[in-house]
């Protein structure tokens, strides 16, 4: 169980950005695109036999040619006064087909990832996620944000678009970040870096959909840009969000005139106050939308 | 300590080869094969491993009003170079679970040779042929193998939102280890599913007798296999519909969703009342 670095190249002051799958794919969606426009280099990977099942079997003509399993890898992009270490993982190593990791594995993966920052002299680890939401996908996505410092906090409150997680309704006693994307920044504020998860608000009846939310990926993306200093193109993701705007509006004309009127209102408030949608509908809308969903699933082969 | 290995005993074996099957492919053909096996040789297990880091163990399943715990043994045979594993998948920490039946199998059993078996389900009728597949994991193999009427021609990628099985872990895991290997694959019609496939059991053991010379006598299989014919012919003689169904899978057609998935229940509840 370790890390294989391709090369070790010196790193000015590195910051990392890390994420793993979770809702709609909004972290990795951002972090991908920003590792795709910089232009980042492979810089290593973590061993991937010992934390998953493989995800895919190559056979030909009766031979086992490869079997591939998801990958852990790091990226670097060196900037004139600040580099950057990007980690993307393809899955969370989950036991029993979950999507978060939790336990042992996870904080074993974490751990590593931990040492490459430590390795290449990181001081600032991002992450980023997403913060479902009682908005609406007409609405441009917000950045929920949460520091492991009051002085990042105060960083945080100088980006446009982005909100501290106390700051929104309902949240003021606190909340969660399942999975990796927070137990690495409850584990780099224990190693002592500064820890900043970046989390692009989706609209809750969005939340199951089986589709990437681009929109929260480039708010996001928008924010972290603004953080690293840096210039970003974001012509593919508007695309994509043009095609997923398609099937989102579709799937919306299907929900009942009632719940619809109901979270339109949402558009008509810079912040949708809990009380625009009852418990009720809130129930409705979930039941909904996985009735919906259950159309696009499919089997899982795992053991034989 | 070998860790989570437990020997009784360990089993004087050279250039042997091993026999793998799990719980839970189609019709549990894997673990019916080799508890078949262990009847006939008396085969004794040796060797277990320690499901504590591999299984939920959360509280246990039942069967067929049986409790049900993961149990992971090796057996050997009385005469014979040949050592098996039979258990349920793992829940996780898979790798670690596959190259421990590696050790055992090379390191204590100087294993050779490996041979998984598994089900899958076809879209066949019961009085077709079972055809057994060979996956290999060398070409060598293949080749060596040439000869044991296998089809050995497929080519398959998992398709997205599917894993690959179990055995095909462990085929990979055993090129990493230089073992020649081979899935054995044989088709069971998906309506004896829920029952039981004798046919597809003599199918692999007709394969494995061959192979290891073990000698085996397979009357009692086949007179299994009869009176699941029979069961199955009284079945089509009292359901015109379901007769139907079956003619149409032995005419290569494919009978509707709704008419498939009433075969198998009407399939099902005839064989559990000819039971009891």
């Amino acid at each position: 169980m370790g890390i294989i670095l391709y090369k070790e190249p010196k790193l000015e002051k590195p910051d990392m950005v890390a994420c793993w799958p979770g809702i709609a794919n909004i972290g990795v969606l951002a972090i991908d695109t920003l590792r795709g426009q910089i232009g980042a280099e492979e810089l290593g990977e973590i061993e991937s036999l010992d934390f998953f099942y493989p995800r895919r079997v190559i056979i030909k003509a009766g031979v086992l040619e490869d079997l591939e399993f998801p990958s852990s890898k790091f990226y670097y992009k060196r900037f004139d006064s600040k580099d950057l270490i990007i980690f993307i993982g393809e899955e969370q190593p989950a036991d029993g087909g979950r999507m978060y990791a939790e336990g042992i594995k996870a904080y074993q993966m974490a751990d590593l990832v931990l040492d490459v920052a430590e390795r290449f002299g990181c001081h600032r680890i991002y992450t980023s996620g997403a913060a479902v939401s009682l908005t609406h996908h007409a609405l441009k996505p917000r950045v929920w944000a949460v520091t492991s410092r009051d002085d990042l906090n105060k960083e945080v409150r100088g980006h446009d678009n982005t909100i501290l997680m106390s700051e929104i309704e309902g949240t003021v006693d606190g909340g969660s970040i399942t999975g990796l994307n927070g137990l690495l920044l409850g584990l780099a504020k224990k190693r002592g870096f500064e820890a900043i998860c970046l989390m692009g608000e989706i609209p809750d009846y969005l939340s199951r959909a089986p589709f990437p939310y681009p929109r929260a990926s480039k708010s996001v993306l928008e924010i972290l840009a603004s953080f690293l200093r840096i210039e970003i193109d974001y012509g593919a993701l508007d695309k994509m969000s043009a095609q997923i705007d398609d099937i989102i509006e579709g799937m919306y004309e299907e929900f009942s005139s009632d719940i619809r009127e109901r979270l339109d209102q949402r558009k008509s408030i810079a912040q949708a106050k809990p009380e625009t949608i009852t418990e009720e509908d809130g129930k409705w809308i979930k039941e909904h939308i996985d009735e919906l969903f259950k159309k696009g699933d499919s089997g899982d082969e795992r053991p034989s | 300590m070998n860790g989570p290995l437990k020997f009784h005993w360990q089993p004087e074996l050279q250039r042997s080869s091993l026999v793998v099957g799990w719980g839970v492919d189609a019709t549990k053909l894997g673990a019916k094969v080799i508890n078949y096996l262990n009847r006939k040789l008396g085969g004794q297990s040796f060797c277990e491993i320690e499901p504590v880091e591999f299984f939920p163990l959360g509280g246990i399943t039942i069967e067929d009003d049986l409790v049900q715990f993961p149990e992971s043994k090796f057996y050997s045979y009385p005469g014979k170079n040949l050592v098996v594993f039979s258990g349920p998948p793992p829940g996780y920490q898979w790798y670690k679970f596959l190259n421990l039946i590696l050790d055992v199998a090379e390191n204590y059993c100087h294993v050779q040779e490996l041979h998984t078996i598994g089900g899958m389900i076809s879209l066949w009728a019961h009085t077709a042929p079972r055809e057994l597949m060979g996956i290999f994991n060398s070409p060598e193999l293949k080749e060596a193998l040439s000869h044991y009427r296998l089809a050995t021609g497929l080519d398959y990628e998992t398709p997205p939102g599917q894993r690959p099985t179990l055995n095909s872990f462990l085929l990979w895991a055993a090129k990493r280890r230089n073992i020649p290997g081979v899935n054995l694959w044989v088709p069971i019609p998906f309506y004896l599913v829920p029952v039981d496939d004798p046919k597809a059991q003599r199918r692999i053991l007709e394969f494995l007798n061959q192979r290891f010379d073990l000698g085996i006598d397979f009357s009692d299989l086949d007179e299994e296999i009869e009176q699941q014919n029979q069961i199955i012919a009284e079945m089509r003689h009292s359901f015109p519909h379901i007769d139907e169904s079956i003619s149409m899978l032995e005419s290569h057609l494919m009978p509707s969703e709704e008419e498939s998935q009433r075969l198998v229940i009407e399939t099902e509840k005839f064989f559990r009342e000819k039971r009891y």
